[in-house]
């Protein structure tokens, strides 16, 4: 196991460090992860549904979308000071306004890794580890799904293994896609696409989709907040002398 | 048993099991039968309209008479054409989507579906097929199944759908005895996570189980704290007239276990 050694493992520190240890995503980083899922969500909404059409019940889209909207106004009227009480909340909220198995699911996701956060200010890749694991968990102590199931798990546990390998967030996004387009031939062994038995193959799970569509969003606002700080880190030193 | 009627049953399994269509060389491997072979069984299945093939790719896929044969099979069911209007005036009361199904091995099988009237997108799960003890359905119709079937139900595979299945064998039988207590079968996210169902087993005039209708719809809606009083009424008297349609005696109220 010598993949820690690969480059780049983080954005801007290498595991081991004392950087890593102080962690560097904050909680302006969790609004801003929300934020971008929450645009993406917008985005993917009618593909989502379409996906669910097929083999589900054509709400993923238009649940993931009410959900994240709902999850983006609680979040900008809270105080919420670390990122573990953002998760926290962004997970009550999921469960009290999502419908279908989306709510109850990624509910438990984002308040299992809220729980894992604890009262950190911000976190590196040791503790996201600690966070995804706890999401993991979380979501098949509900759904009772393992890989292979055709559900979001097939996305979420290759992303938590491909990140513990890495600890690269590129590597997690790609894993997830990765799981998540292996779906496609998969017959369902859970969910609603279950009922229809070997017609289940040949479509793409929605679940799975929207996990993807989360750690691409993760990278993108990690890497944005990097090189903000980047930015700003150079402009004070530039002023300064 | 006939080896040609066989391996023709099973190309239209192989076509109805994948969305892509399939060639004659894939079938043949997929099969284990000479090329040949396949290509006359898809000639004659062709001549029938049971399967047809695709112009530009020159693929196969299945054909307008098993539609037809499909529909057939529905409209012969009579559970189905007697429960229309019982379940179309249950989704109505109850502002939920009805299921009606029957017991087909292990499975329940829908063989009707009522939308929530609500306006909103829903799709038809008329075919789909659920395990019997992870729905209220099921749990309704085989608490009252003759013993030995039930035994044998009991002891066969009970996969786990969502953390909330119940798959040991007696706390499925102290269910199936709260059913028979209760007059109505409850699901609580047992097959979906987020999905509730309350359901009620239909009797023929044998008294014997014969299918079960029932709501089926989001947990929060359907158990707010626990099934409430007057949709479990509801589920009772649908069934109570659907099964008296079919000829259950009055009051329909079935022995256990008989």
């Amino acid at each position: 196991m010598t993949a820690a050694a690969v480059a780049v493992p983080w954005p801007g520190c290498v595991p081991g460090s004392r950087r890593e240890a102080a962690g560097i995503v904050d909680a302006a980083c969790v609004r801003s992860w929300l934020g971008v899922v929450a645009t993406r969500l917008e985005a993917e909404r009618d593909f989502l549904t379409q996906l669910d059409a097929a083999i589900g019940d054509a709400d993923h889209g238009v649940n993931m979308h009410r959900g994240f909207t709902a999850v983006m106004v609680r979040i900008g009227e809270s105080e919420d000071a670390t990122p573990g009480q953002l998760l926290k909340t962004a997970g009550r909220t999921f469960v009290s306004t999502v419908g279908g198995a989306a709510g109850p699911l990624y509910g438990t996701a984002f308040l299992q890794a809220g729980e894992a956060l604890g009262d950190a200010a911000s976190f590196g890749p040791r503790l996201l580890l600690d966070a995804l694991r706890a999401s993991l968990e979380g979501v098949q102590r509900v759904g009772a799904a393992a890989v292979g199931d055709k559900t979001m798990v097939d996305a979420l546990s290759p992303a938590l293994g491909a990140f513990e390998l890495e600890l690269r967030m590129g590597g997690a996004r790609e894993a997830a896609a990765e799981g998540m387009r292996a779906t496609i031939p998969l017959q369902a062994r859970k969910g609603r696409a279950s009922y229809l038995g070997p017609r289940s193959v040949g479509h793409q799970d929605p679940g799975a989709t929207s996990t993807a569509l989360m750690f691409a969003a993760l990278e993108q606002a990690v890497l944005a907040d990097r090189s903000q700080r980047f930015a700003a880190g150079t402009r004070r030193r530039g002023s300064g002398t | 048993m006939i080896q040609s009627v066989g391996r023709a049953a099973r190309i239209l399994k192989a076509l109805g099991s994948e969305s892509a269509r399939l060639g004659v060389t894939e079938l043949a491997e997929r099969l284990g039968l000479a090329k040949a072979t396949v290509y006359g069984l898809l000639r004659t299945l062709e001549a029938h309209q049971l399967v047809e093939q695709d112009l530009e790719t020159g693929k196969y896929r299945l054909g307008p008479a098993l539609l037809q044969l499909g529909n057939a099979f529905l409209d012969n069911n009579e559970l189905r054409t007697r429960s229309l209007l019982w379940a179309e005036a249950l989704a109505g009361r109850a502002r939920e989507a009805v299921h009606v199904g029957v017991l087909y091995g292990p499975n329940v099988l829908l063989v009707h579906h009522v939308f929530r009237p609500d306006n909103s997108l829903q799709i038809l799960q008329v075919g789909a097929s659920i395990p019997w003890h992870a729905c209220a359905l099921g749990k309704a119709m085989v608490a009252y199944t003759d013993t030995d079937a039930q035994a044998e139900l009991l002891a066969g595979p009970l996969p786990r759908l969502t953390g909330r299945t119940l798959t040991g064998r007696d706390a499925l039988e102290a269910e199936l005895a709260a059913v028979v207590g209760r007059g109505v079968a409850v699901e609580d996210q047992e097959a979906i996570v987020g999905e509730a169902g309350i359901a009620a087993a239909l009797f023929d005039h044998r008294g014997a189980v014969v299918g079960a209708i029932g709501l089926a719809g989001p947990v929060e809606r359907l158990l707010p704290d626990g099934p409430p009083a007057e949709t479990v009424a509801a589920v009772k008297e649908a069934a109570r007239g659907l099964s008296r349609e079919l000829g259950a005696g009055r009051p329909a109220v079935p022995r256990a276990g008989a």
